[in-house]
């Protein structure tokens, strides 16, 4: 659905995004991740068209990016929400069906459909006397007027309340459910574990690491053993009358089971935990890790 | 670009803000237009008349007075016999008048003595035989300054006589007028008309003070003789030639609407960019031509509607269709010159503080450009540079050539398309949303156009009318002072804006990375933009076709390569040699921008001396200087 090949944008002497390519399948869900200016937002601004590129090919549901055709198809939110605060969401929303030439029965039925499921009641009051989180379900209706087969948000829960992001981010999980696709960023990384399908993460431009979160697990982050013993053995810790040693690797295990062994204990109890998202970013970022 | 859309974004700009209107704000809104709406016409067609019955005359039927009181509201007709004084302010029996020892009675009587007059006139204007009615006719004719000096250094300047200035014929008004620049000869028309003479006896008195002020403050008029310690009134009648109020008043009220507009069009542009606000319609599937087509709809639209209002206002009653059309017509480019140099200004805006900046600068220049020409609509050639000039001659019933149509309108309209495409250029996210450097915006929204050798010269050439209009304005400021200093003045400017409209988008391209890096290469860029120039350039001779440059002296120095051409050879080598300095100039200038900024800067200047020197060999064989 979305093909993205040596991407590169340059801002006069400063290369922005550099060299990133990555697909897309038809109904997944595609995280980007990455530390303040990694490049998370140009990128999402030239697979919507917004921004044209330096260099490279960007290719969304089968059109070039920023055509007439791809923007029928394309739903974007950007990072804030930036909308016309004299009008109100009926009045706004039916103005970008007709933009989008969204039939006014179905825009009709469309928009109040989207602004029940997102719970956004006072439809007549102007946009500019609403919250935050009450704009942003507006701005996120705007981007489903069209009934897009392609999603770009951009930090769809920034600066919003707990609730309303974990209203935001469940309704965005409901529409890669509905079969859309979706490629989004966010900073907080327990959103992107939770609902993306395989994630991207850049720094300086460039996408340093991708795939499913277990890939990039095993390639880029570690799995500790925790093994409990009955005996101290050399670098343990006691902790509720056992004693726990953490290792890399199962020959560490063995090398601890056998130190029991000789001690007369044995080993009680193995647990495995592997790096979260999280531990896999910040290592990924602090190492400038390349491709 | 999709009209529909277009229209949409249209009627929304128009109606995105009805929302913050109350509907208590509407009634009230409603019922003030609606009251306007009413007492508008009435007040049109019968006056505010708060002075209706405000005297009172005694009066009967077979007075010959009592059509004349009968006719004028501010008389209300009493009795013959009433009470002077208490029940009556004047009392008329046959043709004796007689009024009460009162101011106010005093009143009445002076009012009573225009309405004589006034009736008078409208009975001459009914008379079938005119001639009879109005055996004097005086027909005003203006001349250049130059011939007036002319006219009185060779007459014996024989001062006129206390007959001439208060015989009061009318004719010696006019005369007065003629022969010293002074008086407007209403004087003498009025003078005929009322058989009094008084007003002839003022004007010719306008004239004998012109006379002491042609020969000694030079012919500025009565404004100079009176700085000048001269013995005039200071009135509008004493300027020679006449002061031209009546083309002032016209051009400022189709002038004034235009800057109310752009401040509401500049301020709805920059607010699509602060906050980012236009940013998901640059996502929606419409054009950026769309986007800016829509939003500038309404108020040119809204500019053209005011324009038509005043224009019908001044006909009415007798509104003519046609000329109302024409007079519309010849605001449309005005409007878009407006609007566009608005667009443009808050497209490079940064705040509402730089955009108030941008909407004063457009005011003043293109107000300057538009208002000033048309007041001396009837004194020169070059009045026609402004589009009003148009409008107010087709207001005061004179004809307008299908030439000088073109030639009036068509600078500013396309001028106002380079500035829109200009403008467009950088209506997108980059330029948008973005706290990037005028400089830069200038080289991106130039940029935008510049795909090759090809668009490099298309672009020069559409950038002539920019030229065009830049080089009118120049002549139309410096043709007041003395040729030996304005002529190369004007060929500075002339050389200036010329040589930056042949590459300045040339080193934006380079800027851009548009061109392959390379003297061969810059060489080939820098003689098509030559080429587009003096393709360009040649069209614009057509202006010359209507006449105006040529009964100017500075605009044959700005505009022509050559006048008065004697032979063949000599036209020939005219016509191929401004190409060669063209090409030359140019493939200079775009060697230097290949380079970088610095190299570009000293190759501009080296381009523009050559071109000077050009130009001042040619206006010094033409013989202008």
């Amino acid at each position: 659905m979305i093909e993205v090949r040596d991407l590169r944008k340059e801002y006069g002497g400063f290369t922005a995004v550099e060299g990133s390519t990555f697909s897309v399948d038809t109904g997944e869900v595609y995280g980007i991740i990455g530390p303040n200016g990694a490049g998370k937002t140009t990128t999402l601004k030239m697979l919507a068209g917004l921004l044209e590129p330096t260099a490279g090919d960007v290719s969304v549901a089968g059109h070039d990016a920023g055509t007439t055709e791809m923007r029928r198809k394309l739903g974007f939110l950007p990072e804030e929400s930036p909308l016309y605060e004299e009008m109100t969401p009926l009045s706004y929303l039916h103005f970008f069906a007709d933009l989008y030439d969204v039939a006014d029965g179905v825009a009709d039925r469309r928009i109040h459909d989207t602004l029940d499921e997102l719970d956004l009641e006072h439809r007549d009051r102007q946009l500019g006397d609403m919250s935050k989180g009450m704009k942003r379900k507006v701005a996120i209706a705007r981007s489903l007027i069209n009934d897009p087969d392609v999603l770009v948000y951009d930090e769809p829960a920034s600066g919003l309340d707990p609730l309303t992001t974990n209203y935001v981010i469940d309704f965005t999980s409901d529409l890669a459910d509905q079969g859309k696709t979706i490629v989004f960023s966010a900073h907080n990384l327990y959103h992107v574990e939770s609902i993306c399908d395989r994630i991207a993460i850049m720094n300086e431009g460039r996408v340093v690491a991708q795939g499913g979160l277990e890939d990039l697990r095993a390639e880029h982050g570690e799995t500790e053993y925790h093994v409990f013993t009955t005996v101290e053995v050399p670098g343990s810790v006691k902790e509720n009358g056992r004693y726990r040693s953490v290792v890399d690797s199962m020959d560490g295990v063995e090398r601890i089971r056998a130190d029991a062994q000789d001690a007369d204990g044995s080993v009680v109890d193995i647990r495995t935990e592997e790096s979260s998202l999280e531990e896999v970013f910040l290592d990924l970022a602090e190492s400038g890790a390349k491709t | 670009m999709n009209p529909r859309k277009l229209l949409r974004i249209a009627r929304w700009e128009v109606t995105k803000n009805a929302g913050g209107v109350d509907r208590r704000t509407i009634v009230v809104g409603a019922l003030a237009l609606l009251t306007v709406g009413i007492a508008a016409p009435y007040a049109a067609t019968s006056g505010v008349a708060v002075d209706s019955g405000i005297y009172r005359v005694g009066i009967s039927e077979e007075s010959p007075y009592y059509p004349v009181v009968e006719s004028d509201p501010t008389f209300a007709i009493r009795e013959p016999n009433a009470d002077i004084g208490e029940e009556i302010d004047l009392r008329i029996q046959g043709l004796a008048i007689q009024t009460a020892p009162t101011p106010k009675a005093a009143a009445a009587q002076t009012e009573l003595r225009s309405s004589v007059r006034a009736y008078n006139n409208r009975q001459m204007r009914q008379e079938s035989n005119q001639s009879a009615a109005f055996p004097v006719v005086v027909s005003l004719g203006y001349v250049e300054r130059t011939q007036v000096r002319e006219v009185i250094s060779t007459s014996d300047r024989q001062e006129p006589t206390p007959d001439d200035a208060g015989t009061g014929d009318g004719g010696d008004g006019s005369d007065g007028s003629d022969d010293s620049g002074g008086g407007d000869g209403t004087g003498g028309d009025t003078g005929t008309a009322d058989g009094s003479g008084n007003d002839g006896t003022a004007s010719g008195g306008g004239g004998e003070n012109i006379g002491d002020v042609a020969g000694g403050a030079g012919g500025v008029g009565g404004i100079a003789g009176q700085l000048a310690g001269g013995n005039t009134s200071g009135t509008p009648a004493d300027i020679s030639p006449p002061f031209p109020f009546q083309s002032l008043v016209l051009a400022f009220l189709f002038v004034l609407p235009l800057n109310f507009i752009i401040q509401a069009y500049g301020s709805t542009m920059l607010s699509e960019r602060l906050n980012r606000r236009g940013e998901l319609l640059l996502v929606a599937p419409v054009s950026r031509f769309d986007i800016i087509g829509g939003k500038t709809l309404p108020y040119l639209t809204a500019a053209v509607g005011i324009a038509a209002v005043i224009a019908a206002a001044l006909e009415f009653p007798a509104v003519a269709p046609v000329s109302v059309a024409i007079s519309v017509l010849a605001v449309v480019p005005i409007a878009l010159l407006f609007l566009a140099a608005t667009f443009l200004g808050a497209m490079f805006a940064r705040s509402f503080k730089e955009l108030t900046f941008v909407t004063v600068t457009v005011t003043v220049s293109l107000t300057t450009y538009a208002f000033v020409p048309a007041i001396f609509t009837d004194v020169g050639a070059v009045a026609l540079i402004s589009p009003l000039t148009i409008v107010v001659r087709n207001l005061q019933g004179q004809a307008i050539g299908i030439g000088e149509f073109a030639f009036s309108l068509l600078p500013p309209l396309l001028t106002a398309g380079v500035l829109f495409g200009l403008g467009a250029g950088i209506y997108r996210e980059e330029d948008m949303f973005t706290q990037r450097s005028i400089p830069l915006k200038a080289l991106d929204a130039l940029a935008a156009r510049v795909h090759g050798k090809w668009s490099v010269a298309a672009v020069t050439a559409i950038l002539l009318p920019f030229v065009f209009v830049t080089e009118l304005v120049g002549v139309a400021t410096l043709f007041a002072i003395p040729n030996a200093l304005s002529i190369p003045t004007i060929l500075v400017v002339v050389v200036v804006v010329e040589e930056l409209a042949k590459s300045l988008h040339v080193y934006a391209g380079y800027a851009h990375d548009r061109f392959e890096v390379g003297l061969l290469p810059a060489l080939v860029v820098g003689a098509f933009s030559g080429l587009g120039f003096f393709v360009g350039e040649k069209l614009t001779l057509l202006a010359q076709l209507v006449g105006l440059p040529t009964s100017v002296v500075e605009g044959q120095a700005a505009l022509a390569t050559g006048t008065g051409v004697p032979s063949v050879p000599l036209l020939i080598g005219l016509l191929l040699a401004p190409l060669l300095l063209h090409v030359v100039t140019a493939a200079i200038s775009a060697v230097g921008a290949s380079r970088n900024k610095r190299a570009y800067a000293v190759a501009l200047v080296v381009a523009m001396a050559i071109h000077f020197a050009y130009n001042y060999t040619v206006v010094t064989i033409s013989g202008l200087v």
